[in-house]
């Protein structure tokens, strides 16, 4: 049974059998957590950063996280940067477009709080929790590539937690 | 034309009506009066020594008791370059567009319509495209704008 070895935390063993038992959730919350396809959101320099997590230094694509041009395919938008407020509807449309179950990463002070901008600023706007439900906050200006990836690591150990069906009361 | 030979030039054609700024910069600024401004914005683009072709900026600066509309200009073919200032009464700030003479200075306009409230005249496209869509609070730009969600820098 080197199956039951390789993944012992989601297969039991029977005695003396040589079937592997594990339920739906888990599998589907796995699978989920290792195929976090994310839409490219990069709007200030955070971007940077996300851009050099994607290369391969860091090499993002050894979370399953291969960046999506189209919010259809995507499951995570990362908003890495300044959300102003003419872009606050925009984004609000990309995640909408989104397919359930959808994630959303702030990175970088800006998405938190305002960021630097938050004095003195007639145009970017006080967070994006205004605009659509964050799971995951990654604070700095702008993050590491570690942080990021930590923060990613994060997210999956929080779709690997939920429940079967919690997404839908979303 | 170095700065100063620019400057006689000006002064020998357009003495009347620009007067020489002393602002210590390399390029020279002007200071011109509103009713002046496309007369003198058609005689720098058409004087065969002047030949100010490329249009490279518009702002506006809100000095509370006035507003100030700076415009530079430049020219390709001689290589030179000058700034031009128009003061504007702040209560009711209004200037011709001259984006007869310099099409470029459509957008400038507009933006400077849209930040700071100040009026265009004969402006083809006076619509707004930086702000919200749905934006009603204003001319962010001017000093003495504020919003409900404005936070001031507090004094450290």
């Amino acid at each position: 049974m080197g199956l039951i070895k390789k993944v012992p935390v989601y297969a039991e063993r029977i005695p003396g059998g040589s079937l592997v038992l594990t339920t739906l959730e888990t599998v589907l919350h796995q699978g989920q957590a290792k195929s976090l396809w994310y839409l490219l959101f990069g709007t200030a320099c955070c971007a940077i950063e996300l851009m050099c997590t994607g290369a391969s230094r860091y090499d993002f694509d050894r979370l399953g996280m291969i960046f999506r041009a189209s919010p259809r395919q995507a499951d995570l938008i990362i908003a890495a940067g300044t959300i102003t407020k003419k872009m606050a509807p925009r984004l609000r449309r990309l995640y909408d477009q989104m397919a359930e179950p959808r994630y959303v990463i702030a990175m970088g002070g800006c998405t938190i709080k305002g960021g630097p901008f938050y004095y003195d600023s007639y145009a970017v706007e006080k967070g994006i929790d205004h605009i659509v439900p964050v799971d995951i906050y990654i604070p700095g200006c702008p993050p590491r590539p570690e942080s990021l990836l930590e923060g990613c690591i994060h997210l999956q150990e929080k779709i690997k937690k939920q429940k079967l069906l919690d997404w839908q009361e979303k | 034309m170095t700065p100063d030979e620019l400057k006689d030039a000006v002064a020998g054609k357009l003495g009347d009506k620009m007067s020489l700024l002393d602002t210590g910069r390399m390029v020279p600024m002007f200071e011109i009066s509103a009713a002046n401004l496309l007369t003198v914005a058609e005689s720098l683009r058409d004087d065969a020594a002047l030949k100010f072709d490329y249009f490279c900026n518009l702002g506006a600066v809100d000095k509370t008791e006035r507003f100030e509309a700076v415009y530079s200009v430049a020219s390709i073919v001689h290589k030179h370059r000058l700034d031009f200032k128009v003061i504007l009464d702040h209560d009711h700030p209004e200037i011709d567009s001259v984006q007869e003479i310099w099409p470029a200075a459509n957008w400038y306009e507009r933006e400077m319509w849209e930040l700071f409230g100040i009026n265009i005249r004969n402006h083809h496209n006076l619509t707004r495209f930086l702000l919200p869509d749905d934006w009603d609070q204003g001319n962010p730009m001017r000093r003495d704008w504020d919003a409900p969600d404005f936070e001031k820098l507090p004094e450290l």
